[in-house]
């Protein structure tokens, strides 16, 4: 919210200056985010005129310039090049104070220089051309104070209100709280203190549940009342557009300056003419102030005259009943609203004004005579002959403020201090002048504090007024044993083995376009929708990492790169209908050269599935049951003949493989050496949980003896996998690994064979094994290979 | 025993051999180590073969044959080894040919995210304060993520926190949202718990805002929670003003602020020395010249967020504290763009070690 200075000055006794308000204010929770400097506060400048213009004899681009200020004709230095013969600008002679200071006489390039025309940025003048030299008004006249052609100085706070704050959302209010909690005298403003009789227009509530209360001032000889220059000027300051008329320019100051919304009705348009204050009729029509046509329902309250509404109550009021410059008499509403009702109303007509604002944060109950009569006293000094005729105040249920027992004790133990009881009482005492030293202290709570309800907001209460700063730094709190989540401490140990293997962690928005999803080869239909999107691009729910990291991939390789090893842990969202709809996935991506930018001795290549299968391999080490499955059916996004699963345990713990050329070409990528793997994070969260230490495998002894090891190289044909075979070695005696070295084709081998070149070590717990034991299960090994898949000793 | 002639004549092929050997590598300049191992004891080498040949000598006279041929290899080695030490016994001044400025092998390097470590790190804060990490989902209902923290429906205070909604309900009937913020843990935390408890949780959140240098509709929260009989705000102080220290040095010093969280009464926003200009005075672009950094909120936890969990705020009170991760990050980091953190441009990624 926007804070003039002056006026809150206006309130306050002996303010302190800006800077050091803003700060105070800022300590008691009114964060100040900005302070403004505006009007003129600069002196010694006068208006000038431009007499003549001559070239600098010793400089292109500056000018002497004859400047008259009304009785003399002075020279000066200008370098501005929109200046121009006959212009009113202001002149400042030598003793002016601007905005950079005093000014002191001056030599430009060996010419003297008697004074200076003046910038707005050198008058300290915000809000106004820069570009050259401020010219002034042609009605100027020379040698008048320039500093009367501008607003006076002023600061401008920029006051950040948070929703428990309505109490402080006004000049007055917020000099209230200033002065509460720094002890100083509150000032009150002029309010017109006439009688005048409860009769003549009828007032009615019929929703008692929904207004609280409702303050009507009927005047009449309003007729041309004009807003004043300095409401005028105090409303421009607040950004806010004065329209000349007082009749609005004035609700809108009084809302400013208070914090009461107001409403001015046109009595002659008002049907009867009677107020009925009711709910709104199923699909009742209203035409509002902007002219736009609404459907209202009975959720919402209506000010209504005899026939049909004549303002959404606290939101807009209607163009039937507004008021003109023709209007003679009007009626001051000056009401309190439910809350919740105001701010339904506005959600829904889709309609956020200063007085929905102040209503649905909820207004003062004991402030809506106070403001009407202020606004009617500022109509009475702007109009001649204007009176006031009727003051009526419908208050069906009064406000009774609650009670708060509270007790040093208690204050104490929610903050931890040990504040002496008289100081608390002080601070119950700023509030409520006339509470009695009686313990329990009984805390009557201010009309306008309605955000205080127990014992804790009164402690709140206490530490503002005494300063946060009395709350001490200690604690006895016990220790107590910590750890992480079983996600949380899978996910760390991917992604460190991830970044230790040359991948760089991305994150991306779990918000994807239906365009992305249909390019992964999924179906948009089945993804988590947003109601209320951002954009078509931030629709949907991802269901997977990937288009992500093809986003990663793409931005990256538009840069210039042309190795990309990428990976990212997140939620992901299963369909609409999933059981279980969110889980936490780890996936990495893989392109171009590898290892990154190559080797001076060669050795370069690209990368490739069994860099990444590798990679995987990794993830996967020393994790008791894993293996790679060829997938019964892999997702859409791999080639189907170029994606393994992953198993852990006989669960699935996710796939690699390559991208197919459909869901590359979809992302505009020319080929699909694109290679992808993702895990799901729960299949290895269970390693994790405490129990943790029951699934350490203990470590196996080692043989003593030394290891014999021979290669073997067979060709057997190529349906034959290596996994198949791999997996058959399993029984032969004292077989420590076998290891696949070499996978060669020739012209050589027969079509549809491959030669495998595998080296087995044998190694006994008990002995050197000799030639001829070695021999002997090189034999098994053969026979399996022989009898199992056609093998044959390669010649 | 007499030797065999074909013992007598591997003897002198094993001296001639030796022989070689001691002229080739007192040679000056010395020949290459390598060079010198693969022509003398490579696989192929002369030593080898020599050793070989063993098998056309009677069994008898292998033995000793093999034993003197084995010592010969020891000495070669050591001799070698002296070679390769800059300066050997023979005193021979050793030359490599190495350009030491070539690069070495082009191990990938990856990296973690800036959020990841700035996670990482304050999380293990939390940790070494005695809080146990616990979770929640991202796709919130209503109560947890509002309602149960007091916020009433039709409250402003639901304006702090613009809302995505998806097309799922929740048990009443009410649309599903995207959790606004880490808070509604706490509720989970609390209804899963009997109190004492005192637990964290980060992860990240959801706001329907429009993307800027400083507002993402993604970004990270971390935030704690203890309840515990007579917890107090000096507690509270105590334990952010530790965390801080544990963060940034024992130096940094931490301030509160009146500040408003409806799920907390009192509520405080902290605001922690400036580490950068360290109050010093002249212009700090960082906390603009104020000296203080606003980093987090805290406050004592709300009587209706503990009576919504079946906790008795007559007899249990508690605090919670927490803030932003891209607000840490981008300080530490020196990050003025809260876009580049979801860029994911290599460039940038791979400067954090």
């Amino acid at each position: 919210m926007k804070i003039l200075y002056s006026w809150l000055a206006d309130f306050i006794e002996n303010p302190p200056p800006p800077q050091e308000l803003a700060e105070k204010l800022g300590r008691i929770g009114l964060k100040v985010e900005e302070t403004k400097k505006t009007g003129a506060s600069f002196t010694g400048v006068c208006v000038g005129r431009i007499e003549k213009i001559d070239r600098h004899p010793n400089a292109d681009k500056l000018a002497l310039v004859e400047v008259s200020d009304g009785k003399d004709v002075l020279r000066v230095v200008c370098g501005a090049k929109n200046i121009a013969v006959g212009q009113k600008i202001p002149f400042a002679k030598v003793g002016a104070v601007l905005s950079g200071g005093e000014l002191k006489k001056a030599k430009i390039r060996g010419v003297e220089s008697e004074g200076m025309i003046c910038s707005a940025d050198e008058l300290g003048l915000e809000g106004y051309d820069n570009t050259g030299i401020l010219v002034l008004s042609d009605c100027a006249a020379p040698g008048a104070d320039a500093a009367a052609l501008f607003p006076k100085a002023d600061y401008t706070l920029e006051v950040e209100m948070l929703p428990n704050q309505s109490h402080c959302l006004s000049h007055y209010a917020l000099a209230r709280e200033f002065c509460l909690f720094y002890g100083l005298k509150l000032k009150e403003a002029e309010i017109f203190g006439g009688a005048a009789p409860d009769r003549g227009l009828p007032v009615s509530i019929e929703a008692p549940e929904l207004c609280w209360r409702y303050t009507a001032i009927v005047m009449r000889g309003v007729r041309g009342a004009k807003t004043p220059d300095w409401m005028a000027e105090r409303l421009r300051a607040m950004g806010s557009n004065p329209k000349g008329n007082i009749l609005i320019d004035g609700a809108n100051y009084v809302m400013y300056e208070l914090g009461q919304p107001l409403h001015c009705f046109d009595i002659s348009k008002l049907a009867g003419p009677e107020i009925r204050v009711r709910r709104a009729l199923p699909g009742e029509a209203f035409r509002t102030l902007e002219n736009r046509d609404l459907k209202l329902d009975p959720g919402m309250l209506v000010i209504a005259d005899a026939k049909r509404p004549a303002a959404l109550a606290g939101v807009m009021g209607g163009l039937e009943s507004a008021v003109s410059d023709l209007t003679d008499a009007i009626l001051i509403e000056s009401a309190r609203f439910h809350p919740p009702t105001v701010r339904l109303a506005s959600k829904t007509s889709g309609i956020r004004s200063e007085s929905s604002y102040r209503f649905e944060r909820g207004t003062d109950p004991e402030l809506t005579v106070k403001a009407a009569r202020r606004f009617a006293g500022l109509i009475l000094e702007a109009a001649q002959g204007a009176k006031v005729e009727q003051v009526s105040d419908n208050y069906p249920v009064k406000y009774q403020p609650p009670v708060i027992e509270v007790s040093p004790e208690r204050i104490n133990a929610i903050l931890g201090t040990g504040i002496a009881a008289g100081e608390i009482y002080a601070c119950l005492k700023a509030f409520q002048p006339g509470i009695r030293d009686v313990k329990p202290w009984k805390f009557l709570v201010p009309s306008y504090r309605k955000d205080i309800e127990s014992v804790w907001d009164v402690s709140e209460e206490v530490a503002r007024y005494i300063g946060y700063d009395v709350i001490p730094s200690e604690s006895a709190m016990p220790m107590r044993p910590s750890c992480v989540t079983a996600n949380w401490a899978a996910c760390a140990e991917m992604k460190n083995t991830l970044a230790a293997l040359g991948f760089s962690e991305a994150y991306n928005y779990d918000l994807v376009s239906s365009r992305e999803i249909e390019a992964c080869a999924l179906d948009a239909a089945g993804a988590i929708e947003l109601r209320n999107p951002l954009s078509s691009d931030f629709q949907y729910l991802r269901q997977t990492l990937l288009p992500g990291l093809l986003k990663t991939l793409r931005y990256n390789l538009n840069r210039g790169r042309d190795s990309v090893l990428v990976f990212e842990t997140g939620s992901v969202y299963a369909g609409k209908d999933a059981a279980k709809t969110e889980r936490v996935d780890c996936a990495g991506l893989m392109c171009g050269g590898f290892p990154e930018g190559g080797f001076w001795k060669g050795g370069q290549g690209s990368a490739e599935f069994y860099h990444l299968k590798g990679v995987v391999s990794r993830l996967f080490a020393g994790k008791g049951g894993f293996r790679f499955e060829k997938p019964k059916k892999a997702p859409e996004y791999f080639m189907p003949d170029a994606c393994l699963e992953m198993k852990l345990g006989g669960g699935s713990a996710g796939y690699v493989g390559r991208l197919s050329p459909a869901v590359a070409g979809a992302f505009d990528f020319k080929d699909n050496n694109i290679f992808y793997f993702e895990v799901p994070l729960d299949c290895l969260a269970a390693a994790w949980k405490p129990d943790f230490w029951q699934k350490i495998a203990k470590i196996k002894p080692v043989s003593a003896f030394p290891q014999n090891w021979r290669d073997l190289s067979i060709v057997l044909e190529e349906r034959y996998a290596w996994g198949e075979l791999e997996r058959s070695f399993s029984g032969i005696q004292d077989l420590a690994s076998a290891r696949l070295i070499d996978v060669f084709k020739s012209k050589n081998i027969p079509g549809g064979h491959r030669s495998l070149t595998i080296r087995f070590s044998f190694s006994s717990m008990t002995k050197t094994l000799n030639d001829t034991e070695v021999g002997e299960r090189m034999s098994a090994v053969l026979a399996k290979l022989s009898k199992g898949f056609g093998a044959k000793l390669r010649s | 025993m007499p030797e065999s002639a074909s013992a007598i004549k591997w003897k002198e092929k094993l001296s001639a051999i030796r022989d070689s050997f001691s002229v080739s590598i007192a040679q000056k300049p010395a020949g290459n180590p390598e060079a010198l191992e693969l022509r003398f004891l490579g696989r192929k080498g002369e030593l080898a073969l020599l050793l070989r040949d063993l098998k056309d000598i009677p069994l008898e006279e292998r033995k000793p044959l093999g034993a003197l041929g084995n010592t010969a290899k020891e000495e070669m080695t050591v001799k070698l080894a002296g070679l390769r030490g800059a300066a050997g016994p023979s005193g021979a001044a050793v030359k490599s040919d190495l350009d030491l400025t070539l690069p070495g092998w082009p191990f990938p390097r990856g990296s973690l995210h800036p959020l990841t470590h700035t996670m990482n790190r304050l999380a293990e804060g939390f940790l070494k304060l005695g809080f146990t990490m616990s979770d929640g989902p991202l796709i919130e209902d209503d109560h947890h993520n509002f309602e149960a923290l007091n916020f009433p429906p039709f409250h402003p205070a639901r304006d702090m926190q613009d809302t995505f909604y998806v097309d799922l309900k929740d048990a009443s009937g009410k649309d599903m949202l995207l959790r606004t913020h880490t808070s509604p843990v706490q509720i989970r935390s609390m209804e899963k718990q009997e109190p004492p408890l005192r637990v964290f949780h980060t992860g990240r959140v959801f706001r329907s805002e429009a993307v800027d240098a400083s507002h993402s509709f993604t970004f990270h929260q971390i935030e704690g929670l203890y309840v515990d009989k007579g917890v107090s705000m000096a507690d509270l102080k105590w334990t952010v003003d530790a965390f801080m220290k544990d963060l940034f040095g024992s130096a940094v010093k931490t301030r509160f602020n009146p500040s408003y969280f409806p799920f907390v009464e009192p509520g405080a926003e902290v605001e922690m020395s400036c580490i950068f200009c360290k109050g010093s005075t002249g212009r700090c672009p960082v906390c603009k010249s104020t000296g203080w950094l606003e980093l987090m909120g805290a406050g004592m936890v709300h009587p209706n967020v503990l009576k919504g969990c079946k906790y008795d705020p007559e007899k249990w009170s508690g605090f919670a504290f927490g803030g932003g991760i891209e607000r840490f990050a981008m300080l530490l980091y020196g990050i003025s763009d809260m876009r580049m953190l979801y860029e994911n441009d290599l460039r940038i990624l791979k400067q954090v070690q």
